[in-house]
């Protein structure tokens, strides 16, 4: 179902809270004005609640309240669970830098959601290995953003120490916590999305050529980012065992990973029946 | 009347690689200073050698040896180095010049890093040298006394090194942008000497998991693991050391590098690529800069760290403005003390002279009038000091508190000496002087 304009509105409202904090929290580094610490704050919650506020006006409107039914509540719940991440992160043990990375993600994820729910307002449910494929493959997409996020720290940080060109305003942790973090994305991510990838499969198995993706699903740029993701990711997983891909290496597959992702994200904005 | 010349290069003319070549080693020190004194007999010499600078203070007769190009050709043959390879690098002061630049050396204002301490130890570790080489002598004792003096009073009297970072704790912070934690991370110490157990002392507040430290003399190894809780490590095991470590703090006075990048490269597979951190604050470096290069390795020298200490310290401008105001006045006043005892004897003789002239003058004139009552004839040769006082009390102040150049005094001294027919001034025993002017 297409969002009216009040939920538009209110999802704009919801950007420029999410625009402003970001913008407050770069001054407070760049300007070192600590005291816009609380406004940067207060703007990330306010857009959190508006967000959520639009989600709850167009389930109500919807007549339903299952999450994910459609392209404009599955991208504004990825949005609202990756700024929810970053608040969790950043009260529990702070990673600097990380809402630098990860709220421009949020805030284009929200701009998608307001484009692509009106103009694809596909209905998505229609089994039950639907909603586990949607959840889990969303799911993964979230915190891939996030292992992409903290890759892209990370290449920064290295790159920095290796230069010496280290500037105390900006600062992302120690390497070794951006890797431990990483990859602890990275390994959620990776079983969200196999999860995902497995019930997709399953369903366009079961479905045949009656599924939206059609009978060459297999061929669909969708499903060929997806897997390239989900090869990517395993790649960055096989770390452990050749340690010689730890560090910027697997770094700059997280980022990649990422990336892909995204595309994988579009393609289902665009291909036929690419909700499917 | 003596010259002194200052030949040197620091942090702000030379890069590590320039100033490592020229390093001297408390041996090479003690060769150096004998090899001055046997070419040069009548030149004093202290050799000031630190991580950031190579200093070569001289003083000598005004026309004797050596020159600056002897100097240079001096480190150059010394160090085994054509002098192209370094003296593009080097400045060279004389005098007034070389006087204020050891006092602000000395107050480390001449330092990379602001106000630190360190440095007033360093010039007086190469003046006890020199001293114990008596390579010192009347120009040079009070010279680096009154040096040593000015750097504590700018450390005492201004707070110039108050909230100082050291490149000890810019190292561990360097490691925490790095490391997570430390419990279990292993820091090796390459080395057991002062700049080791410094940094030592910041990483052992971390609580790593190991401790290690690994110097070729065993049992200074065992005392600096012991005042640590460490563990002493064989130097002959240093692969498998730096396969075990996270962080590696290297300061030796090794004359080569002890980690090269052929050693390191090997071990990176064995380490199975753990990032590490590498600090080298030895002088000249232990570390090959090649290993810096590989993958997984951050490679810091002394360079580096005192680099992040320089930008990070604040301004302090109003210390330092005190401290430059300190060393001004204390280099003037040196000055003055400098110049009255080179010139003292000088002009003893002046006025001796002239007051005997005056005073034979006086009696031929006296002689031939018999009639004057004593009082008259005390009055006559008050008359004559008087005028001789008088007539000569420009010139010698001038000659005394003059702000004329070197050149132009010592024009002014040989004029004198030629025109008065003086003979040229000794200098003056050194038990005399050897203090230096008191301290204001």
């Amino acid at each position: 179902m297409s969002p009216n304009a009040g939920q538009l509105g209110l999802l704009t409202v919801s950007v420029i809270f999410f625009a402003v904090g970001g913008v407050l929290s770069l001054l407070r580094v760049f300007r070192q004005k600590p005291g816009l610490r609380l406004p940067a704050k207060i703007c990330a919650y306010f857009g959190i609640a508006t967000s959520l506020a639009v989600l709850i006006w167009h389930a109500r409107m919807r007549g339903s309240w299952y999450p994910l039914e459609d392209n404009f509540d599955a991208l504004i719940w990825l949005g609202v669970l990756l700024a929810l991440f970053v608040q969790y992160v950043q009260r529990q043990r702070p990673l600097a830098g990380l809402d630098w990375f990860i709220m421009p993600v949020v805030i284009l994820l929200l701009v998608a959601a307001g484009i692509f729910g009106q103009i694809s307002p596909r209905e998505y449910i229609d089994s039950t290995w639907s909603i586990v494929h949607r959840v889990t493959a969303y799911g993964g997409a979230a915190v891939f953003a996030v292992a992409g996020a903290t890759g892209a720290m990370y290449l920064i940080h290295n790159r920095r120490l290796r230069r010496k060109t280290i500037r105390p305003e900006f600062e992302f942790g120690s390497l070794e916590r951006l890797e431990r973090f990483s990859m602890a994305s990275v390994t959620l991510g990776f079983a969200l999305l196999s999860v995902g990838l497995i019930t997709g499969v399953a369903q366009a198995i079961h479905m045949g050529p009656y599924t939206r993706l059609g009978s060459h699903w297999m061929t669909q740029p969708k499903v060929l980012l997806a897997f390239a993701v989900w090869l990517i990711y395993a790649l960055v997983l096989h770390t452990p065992i050749n340690p010689r891909l730890r560090g910027r290496r697997a770094a700059t597959l997280s980022v990649l990973g990422f990336v892909l992702m995204v595309g994988a994200l579009v393609a289902v904005q665009f291909m036929p029946g690419g909700t499917g | 009347m003596q010259r002194l010349l200052l030949m040197g290069l620091n942090h702000a003319t030379a890069p590590l690689e320039v100033r490592e070549k020229l390093a001297f080693s408390t041996t090479q020190r003690r060769c150096a200073l004998r090899g001055l004194r046997e070419r040069f007999p009548g030149a004093e010499a202290v050799i000031l050698s630190t991580c950031n600078r190579v200093e070569l203070y001289v003083s000598r007769p005004t026309h004797e040896l050596p020159r600056p190009e002897q100097m240079v050709d001096f480190l150059g043959r010394f160090h085994q180095l054509h002098p192209d390879q370094f003296s593009p690098h080097l400045y060279h002061k004389a005098n007034v010049e070389a006087v204020a630049h050891l006092f602000s050396v000395a107050s480390s204002l001449d330092s990379m890093i602001l106000g630190e301490t360190q440095i007033l130890g360093q010039v007086r570790e190469a003046y006890d040298l020199a001293r114990s080489e008596q390579s010192a002598g009347l120009v040079l004792h009070p010279l680096f006394q009154r040096a040593l003096a000015v750097g504590k009073q700018v450390m005492t009297q201004t707070t110039i090194a108050e909230g100082q970072l050291s490149v000890a704790s810019v190292a561990v912070d360097y490691a925490r942008r790095i490391f997570d934690q430390f419990s279990d991370k292993t820091i090796l110490s390459v080395g057991a000497g002062k700049m080791a157990t410094l940094v030592l002392r910041h990483f052992a507040q971390l609580s790593p998991g190991r401790l290690l430290v690994c110097n070729r003399d065993h049992r200074k190894a065992e005392e600096l693991a012991r005042r640590f809780q460490g563990t002493p490590a064989a130097f002959e095991h240093l692969s498998q050391h730096l396969v075990a470590a996270d962080v590696v703090v290297c300061a030796t006075g090794s004359s080569e590098p002890i980690i090269t990048a052929e050693l390191f490269e090997p071990l990176r597979k064995l380490r199975r690529y753990r990032p590490i951190f590498m600090i080298d604050i030895a002088m000249p470096r232990d570390i090959d800069p090649r290993v810096g290069e590989l993958e997984h390795v951050y490679l810091y020298n002394i360079d580096d760290l005192q680099q992040v200490v320089r930008q990070n310290q604040s301004q302090r401008n109003g210390s330092l403005e005190a401290a430059r105001r300190i060393v001004e006045m204390e280099v003037n006043s040196f000055g003055q003390w400098h110049r009255a005892r080179e010139m003292g004897p000088m002009i003893e003789q002046l006025y001796a002279r002239h007051h005997r002239m005056a005073q034979d003058e006086l009696r031929r004139t006296l002689n031939k009038m018999p009639e004057l009552t004593d009082d008259q004839v005390a009055h006559f040769e008050d008359l004559a000091r008087r005028v001789v006082n008088k007539l000569l009390h420009d010139p010698v102040q001038r000659l005394r508190n003059g702000q004329m150049p070197h050149g132009m005094q010592q024009t002014y001294v040989h004029a004198l000496e030629k025109l008065f027919n003086l003979d040229p001034p000794t200098t003056p025993k050194q038990d005399d002087d050897a203090e230096g002017p008191s301290a204001t």
